[in-house]
């Protein structure tokens, strides 16, 4: 997944408009980051990449860079 | 002394007997005497299991559950070497949580393909002619509380396991001339590998929360293997078409 999918992802998680996240996002400044998206988000990463998201080290996740960089080589620069 | 559960000189298949409470039942019903056949998609692991067995007359057969066309032919293939099967457990499973704002009909289906429809044609499979014992047999399915309560980013998952609750009803009169029993469990969380990854995606406080939902305790994988066992043995004989809940209280709430 590039990191433009990602993004794009993480909008729909969030059911946010599109191109209305970028990487310095910060998480609790989003509205609906709550348990129910946090369960949605590490679904929708082991559906598309088949990594685990482990609920302790998304805990420690504080902007969207965060995230992506939890998921390693599964998201590419492009 | 007599021992009511007990399953000497009867044949019994076990689906996921790779790992978790599969693993265990399969250990379980050795003790008590049975001849295994044990099912799994990895073959390595299965191996495993049958070194954790007590008797000497158990084999393994690798197969991936989602070809369930092929099920029956595989099966007659079974016993035709194994002779004729008493009893089988469908403890082969698939478990996601997937909210429905990221629900995909792929998720769905892989879901319902082992969960449900592999379901149906192992009976299918097991009544077929030759294959199941002459004096009858029992299927176990493994089911859930989640059949019966819910869960946020559980649907596809509770649908599945409330969809075993309903069938082991209809195939109970449909088998019942053939003497063959259908009755499902449903545990609550067990403690298991499958159960760990599942914690691991949860947060601290849901998971202290889901502890607090079973006033006894997680179960062991032993305490789901027990049910297991006296559903397949001659003291569930008048049993057929219902669910045994084995929770720790987890629906009594």
């Amino acid at each position: 997944m590039t990191k433009q999918d990602f993004l794009r992802e993480l909008e729909n998680v969030l059911e946010l408009d599109v191109n209305s996240i970028n990487e310095d996002q910060i998480l609790d400044d989003l509205d609906n980051w709550d348990s129910l998206s946090v369960m949605t988000f590490i679904a929708m990463v082991d559906e598309k990449t088949g990594v685990t998201l482990s609920a302790s080290k998304l805990a420690d996740a504080k902007t969207v860079t965060d995230l992506i960089v939890l998921l390693g080589d599964k998201i590419s620069d492009l | 002394m007599i021992n009511p559960m007990q399953l000497e000189n009867l044949t019994i298949l076990v689906t996921g007997a790779s790992s978790g409470i599969g693993r265990e039942t399969a250990v379980l019903l050795s003790k008590l005497g049975a001849s295994l056949i044990l099912v799994g998609r990895n073959e390595e692991q299965l191996i495993k299991t049958r070194s954790l067995l007590d008797g000497t007359l158990h084999r393994i057969s690798a197969f991936d559950l989602s070809n369930y066309d092929e099920i029956p032919h595989w099966i007659k293939e079974i016993s035709s070497v194994a002779g004729p099967l008493h009893g089988l457990v469908h403890s082969a499973g698939v478990q996601f949580t997937r909210p429905l704002r990221i629900m995909s009909s792929e998720s769905i289906e892989e879901l319902m393909r082992v969960n449900v429809t592999a379901a149906i044609f192992l009976a299918k499979a097991f009544r077929q002619k030759g294959v199941y014992a002459s004096e009858g047999g029992s299927l176990v399915y493994l089911s859930s509380v989640m059949g019966f309560v819910g869960q946020p980013g559980q649907s596809a998952y509770s649908a599945s396991k409330g969809a075993l609750v309903s069938l082991a009803k209809s195939l109970a009169l449909e088998l019942a001339r053939e003497k063959i029993r259908v009755n499902c469990i449903a545990p609550a969380i067990v403690s298991t590998e499958m159960s760990e990854k599942m914690f691991e995606q949860l947060s601290p406080e849901q998971v202290s929360h889901i502890k607090a939902m079973h006033p006894l305790g997680l179960g062991q994988p032993r305490d789901v293997a027990n049910a297991i066992a006296f559903l397949l043995a001659d003291t569930a004989r008048w049993i057929t078409g219902t669910t045994l809940v084995v929770d720790g209280g987890y629906t009594a709430h």
